[in-house]
């Protein structure tokens, strides 16, 4: 069976943000850009699969300028078989991410499709559990653990508190997180050999989608900044103060 | 403990820019090598640096390699695992060539590979280094029977090498060397102790290739009767399997200042009766086959200066905008800043960084020049790059090693009191640095090298050939200066901005330092030659090496600051590409013009005068 | 002109985020209904009734809402939304997995784990771990949202008098199972919801040191996170972790125990009320965003501490 995996490609996770002085957004020019972390782990789900012989091919699909390409590259010297630019340069946001992956799903046919749970710029948790639905699939978000056995997928989710576990018949999607496993790092010979793979490409008017945004961020800010603390001399004078003044014990 | 980050963004600009990856793209080698797989390579790399080998940096100066009493020896916790990702991952495997399943890339894209493995761990990082020169040493002279029998194996990182040259009474002067090999039907059985083997006993690997300098019954004495033999910690048999435990081992381990993780191996050799060795190449040439590798070994060398002296800066820098003391002078408000506030604390951290840049845009560029000095098509042409690699390698070294201990030192005074603590983590990169201007030949075997072998010799040809093509690079640069200096006036006056202006007349200042700078080096040659004709002053001149070396490195360093701050102007004419990094850039090349190419006056003042002082100071005088 | 709210709760009873979320469609200044579908959930429909400000509760019960499964979930709330112009649930775990599916069923933007109102159409929330903020708008003919629970004071739990309308569940459509759940046995509470936080880094050197955390977190009612480093040194296991690739929590009370305050770490606690460190190293970052700092050695000032309470 196939397994695409959808990618997002967003501003290094150990990039410190810098918001722009005009309020728009946040500053991505001359930035390192990566692969969101939990597409990574979504990712190497896919290919754990493929090595344990349960998939045939995985198909890496991420949407975006040209510039995404290389994401798609990483991707294939991690071990996708195929990757696939969707290309577009307008604002994407979730729901028109979903609304593409619906019908790169229904072309491609795979049995499952796996995601991060969330990016780690826009923060929205959203894309995933779109997609189930648009498609009217089972969903199995926050994945800690996958098993596929035959026709179905037991997948044990993170839930506050705990560890919850769903059944479901195949096709089903799945949303990665944190310790669902540790991505390996791309080989130097594989960078080698994806460098002569071609990157599909496709438009989303093929997919019959319009991307264009449904919601208008008005202003991006930096968070408020908190009053500078004190320091305290003593257990004594520390549980004073939270008494009387934080009023917090 | 700060974590290592690759500084990819210098490092794309030198590859891609400055040192000009398009001259290797016409070797039909690397025809395919563009810039997306280059710049692919350094992020996967990067990733590697910062999420593998620096977590384990401070774990291994702590605990370090550990030897039992059988022999064997622990690395730190977590190297072990490192080692099998890092072959895995196939970086082990970058340099060499393909037809043993390497990637055989070019030296110019190993380079800032290196530097990230140096910069984030480089006591790990010693292991895959000395098989590299191992694997290299097989590949030039072994028999082919040797190279099939060891090569894929090591290439693939399965099993390590080592190399052993030195011995308790020879150390620089391997003439002294006194590990025999007796011939014993189609090998040697070697009798002997090795001292400073690095990675000489190790767990990562199932076996040890060692490397080692013996000499055979009879053979001329002094360095043209040392050969080289292939002695293996475990014999390997027809069919690859491995077979019986050599007579080689490891009976102690040095107890160092620095590089704690890499086990440092005192290797006992023929103890039970003669390891078993086989001769690599042919007898007596082994110190031949040394050399071949030596510009790799020591250009390797230079580079973990590189790589440490940047760790250092990172380290400082973070602590810097961290803490908060003191009210900085010129500021009426008593709130305390952090210590980047402070003017002297701002000039430390400009010379870790200008050092660090300069020593790294020159070794880069040697990186090229060692790459097309062995690959280019053209003969003629090879010759010609040798000869620059011949320069450079010494100053690459001497200069890099020398500027990083000074600069992990400097980067402990950023931190104060702190930086004296060891959990800070800043003094384990001196410590870590101290060694690399002392092995692999001190940075007084290099001086010598350089004003000997490489100016002497040759009446200064290949130095002035050099200094001539630095010096017509740069009146280019000066004219092409002036060019943009009148066209971003025109700009500056119609969009009232000064500011801008500034760094447009800081080039010409920076590009004019540097000129002058060429000339200073091309005075200070002149005087090497001149006085060279009256042998009785080789002594005085020798005694000047080493301000004749750190000399050619400020120029050398110096002139890429030069060229980094013209290309960044015309990127910040053109508004073009990131704005901070290039004006970052020229003011770097202008603390460099005033900070330490300003040096270099006295340099040329100590090397044509105060040699004399040394000569009139006999030993017995002390 | 309505808002629906997704209540979160345990058949038995409301979840703590319930609460808040009302507080947040109050905001709104639209009379609040409250969706309470589950499997003998009267007990929950009960409660809700009692909240502050709650104009109706649904009532929705059938097997296979016991879990509250997503994708039987939204297949009723797309039914009821035709009645309502506001769809709203937690950002919690239960309402980040529903919310959207909720969303692109109706084809509607949704807008999530919203931290501030500011006006019927205009939402922040937090981007980038919450290292910046965007103002957005939604121009959605309804809106669907996902509100931060520790961002909106709690409505009173008590006082109301809202009526219970039973309504017909939709036919189950069966496309997950729920098996099991594991729920890591405490006393203590969650570490997501908890009023008191209590956090323990590299700087305790040992999981047994952890023990001395519990001794205080049993007087202040508290749960127990860590840092990433403490994590990672194995003194704790991974789901204690406060930080931005952990929990992110905004007590009331956070106590920051011999933890530096790595950049990742602070990602996950900076939005506490109130911010306590304890640390012997007076540079460690995280003195920089405590409220109160004591700098002294941890192994006196805890027990201490825990004696003084």
């Amino acid at each position: 069976m196939k397994v695409v995996v959808a990618l997002k490609r967003v501003i290094d996770y150990n990039v410190k943000i810098r918001v722009k002085t005009d309020g728009t957004g946040v500053e991505t020019a001359n930035v390192k850009m990566s692969m969101n972390p939990f597409d990574e782990i979504a990712l190497e789900e896919a290919v754990r699969l493929k090595e344990a012989g349960i998939v045939s091919e995985v198909i890496a699909v991420t949407l975006g300028t040209q510039a995404c390409q290389d994401v798609l590259r990483t991707a294939l010297a991690v071990g996708a078989d195929r990757v696939v630019l969707i290309e577009t340069d307008v604002e994407l946001q979730p729901l028109a991410v979903a609304t593409c992956l619906k019908a790169f799903v229904q072309k491609e046919q795979p049995r499952l499709v796996l995601l991060g749970k969330q990016a780690i710029d826009d923060d929205a948790n959203q894309t995933g559990q779109m997609l189930a639905a648009l498609l009217g699939w089972a969903q199995a978000t926050n994945a800690f653990k996958l098993e596929i056995a035959g026709d179905h997928a037991t997948v044990t989710r993170e839930i506050d508190g705990g560890l919850e576990t769903l059944e479901a018949s195949l096709p089903v999607i799945v949303t990665a997180d944190l310790r669902l496993n540790t991505p390996r790092y791309a080989t130097l010979p594989n960078i080698m050999k994806a460098k002569k793979k071609t990157i599909e490409s496709l438009l989303p008017a093929d997919l019959g989608v319009d991307p264009s945004p449904r919601l208008k961020t008005l202003l991006v800010s930096d968070p408020p900044v908190r009053k500078p603390g004190i320091v305290v001399n003593s257990v004594t004078e520390l549980v004073e103060k939270l008494r009387n003044e934080a009023r917090v014990i | 403990m700060s974590a290592y980050r690759a500084p990819l963004k210098e490092m794309r600009f030198l590859v891609h820019e400055l040192v000009g990856l398009k001259r290797l793209a016409e070797l039909p080698q690397w025809a395919e090598i563009t810039p997306d797989l280059l710049d692919q390579i350094l992020d996967e790399a990067a990733r590697f640096a910062e999420g593998v080998l620096s977590p384990l940096n401070a774990i291994g100066d702590r605990i370090g390699s550990i030897r039992s009493d059988d022999g064997s020896v622990t690395t730190p916790p977590g190297f072990k695992e490192a080692y099998q990702q890092f072959v895995e991952a196939g970086w082990n495997s970058i340099a060499t060539p393909q037809e043993f399943e390497g990637q055989g890339l070019p030296r110019a894209i190993g380079t800032p590979v290196s530097e990230m493995w140096h910069g984030s761990n480089v006591a790990f990082t010693l292991c895959p280094l000395l098989t590299q020169g191992a694997i290299e040493a097989i590949h030039i002279a072994g028999s082919e029977a040797l190279k099939q029998q060891y090569l894929p194996r090591m290439v693939s990182g399965e099993w390590a090498g080592t190399m052993n040259l030195t011995e308790p009474q020879a150390g620089s002067d391997l003439a002294a060397l006194r590990t025999k090999a007796i011939p014993n039907g189609d090998h040697y059985l070697l009798h002997g102790q090795k001292i400073y083997i690095t990675y000489g006993e190790q767990d990562f690997t199932s076996n040890i290739i060692h490397l080692v300098l013996a000499r055979t019954p009879g053979a001329p004495a002094g360095i043209k009767g040392i050969s080289l033999f292939l002695v293996p910690k475990f014999l390997v048999n027809e069919d690859g399997s491995l077979g019986a435990r050599n007579d080689v081992h490891c009976v102690s381990l040095e107890n160092k200042l620095g590089i704690h993780a890499s086990p440092t191996c005192v290797m006992a050799y023929g103890d039970q009766g003669g390891a078993m060795g086989y001769l690599v190449g042919e007898e007596n040439r082994g110190l031949e086959y040394m050399f071949i590798m030596m510009n790799a070994a020591r250009f390797s060398v230079g580079m973990e200066g590189v790589g440490l002296a940047e760790a250092a800066y990172q380290h400082a820098l973070k602590y810097a905008r961290e803490r908060v003391q003191g009210t900085p002078t010129g500021t009426d408000s008593h709130q305390r800043s952090s210590i980047l506030g402070h003017p002297d604390v701002r000039r430390m951290l400009l010379t870790m960084r200008a050092h660090v840049e300069a020593g790294r845009a020159m070794a880069y560029q040697g990186s090229l020049y060692l790459d097309l000095a062995a690959h280019h098509p053209d003969a003629s042409v090879r010759a010609d790059y040798q000869t620059r690699v011949d320069v450079f390698i010494p100053v690459i070294k001497a200069w890099n090693t020398e500027m990083a201990v000074n600069m992990a030192s400097l980067g402990i005074q950023v931190h104060g009191g702190m930086g004296y603590i060891e959990e800070t983590g800043a003094a384990q990169f001196l410590r870590d640095a101290r060694i690399t201007s002392i092995y692999e030949g001190t940075t007084g075997i290099q001086c010598n090298d350089l004003i000997g072998r490489k100016v002497m010799r040759d009446q200064g040809r290949a130095m002035f050939a050099l200094l001539a093509e630095l010096e017509q690079e740069l009146s280019a640069h000066l004219s092409a200066a002036h060019e943009l200096e009148g066209s971003q006036i025109e700009a500056s006056l119609k969009a009232c901005d000064a500011s801008s202006l500034k760094l447009f007349s800081e080039l010409k200042v920076i590009l004019n330092a540097a000129m002058v700078a060429v000339h200073t080096l091309k005075r200070a040659t002149e005087w090497v030659v001149a006085t060279s004709v009256d042998r009785s002053r080789h002594p005085e001149i020798f005694a000047g090496a080493w301000p004749y070396l750190k000399l050619t490195g400020n120029v050398l360093g110096g002139v890429m600051m030069a060229k980094a701050a013209q290309h960044s102007a015309q990127h910040l004419s053109a508004k073009e590409g990131d704005i901070d990094f290039f004006e970052a850039k020229i003011r770097t090349a202008h603390f460099f013009a005033f900070h330490v190419l300003s040096e270099n006056e006295g340099l040329l003042a100590t090397l044509t005068q105060g040699g004399q002082s040394i000569i009139d100071f006999p030993p017995n005088a002390f | 002109m309505t808002t629906l709210v997704i209540a979160e709760h345990s058949n038995l009873t409301l979840r703590a985020s319930t609460l808040n979320t009302i507080a947040a469609a109050l905001q709104l200044g639209e009379p609040v209904s409250v969706l309470v579908a589950g499997y003998g959930a009267d007990m929950a429909a009960q409660e809700a009734s009692l909240v502050v400000g709650v104009h109706q509760v649904l009532h929705a019960d059938a097997p296979h809402y016991a879990e509250q499964l997503a994708e039987e979930m939204a297949v009723l709330i797309q039914k009821l939304a035709t009645d309502f112009t506001t769809l709203i649930a937690p950002a919690t775990v239960f309402g980040r997995n529903l919310l959207p599916r909720v969303a692109a069923l109706l084809d509607i933007a949704p807008i999530t784990d919203i931290l501030a109102i500011e006006s019927n159409d205009t939402f922040v929330r937090p981007i980038y771990a919450g290292n910046a903020l965007a103002k957005v708008q939604t121009l959605e003919t309804k809106k669907v949202l996902s509100v931060r629970p520790t961002s909106f004071e709690a409505t009173a739990a008590q006082g109301g008098n809202a009526s219970v309308v039973k309504i017909e569940a939709c036919a189950a459509v069966r496309l997950s199972q729920f098996k099991s759940r594991d729920l890591a046995s405490s006393d203590r509470p969650e570490l997501a919801g908890a009023r008191v936080v209590i956090s323990g880094g590299r700087g305790l050197q040992s999981g047994e040191n952890f023990q001395m955390l519990e001794a205080l977190a049993d007087k202040l009612g508290a749960a127990i996170g860590a840092s990433r480093a403490a994590v990672d040194a194995g003194y704790v296991p991974n789901d204690y972790q406060v930080g931005q690739t952990g929990k992110i929590v905004a007590p009331e009370l956070y106590i920051a125990v011999g933890i530096s305050g790595a950049v990742q770490h602070l990602a996950g606690m900076k939005d506490s009320k109130v911010i306590v460190a304890i640390n012997k190293d007076p540079d460690a970052p995280i003195f920089q965003v405590a409220d109160y700092g004591l700098v002294a050695d941890l192994f006196q000032a805890i027990p201490e501490l825990t004696a003084a309470l």
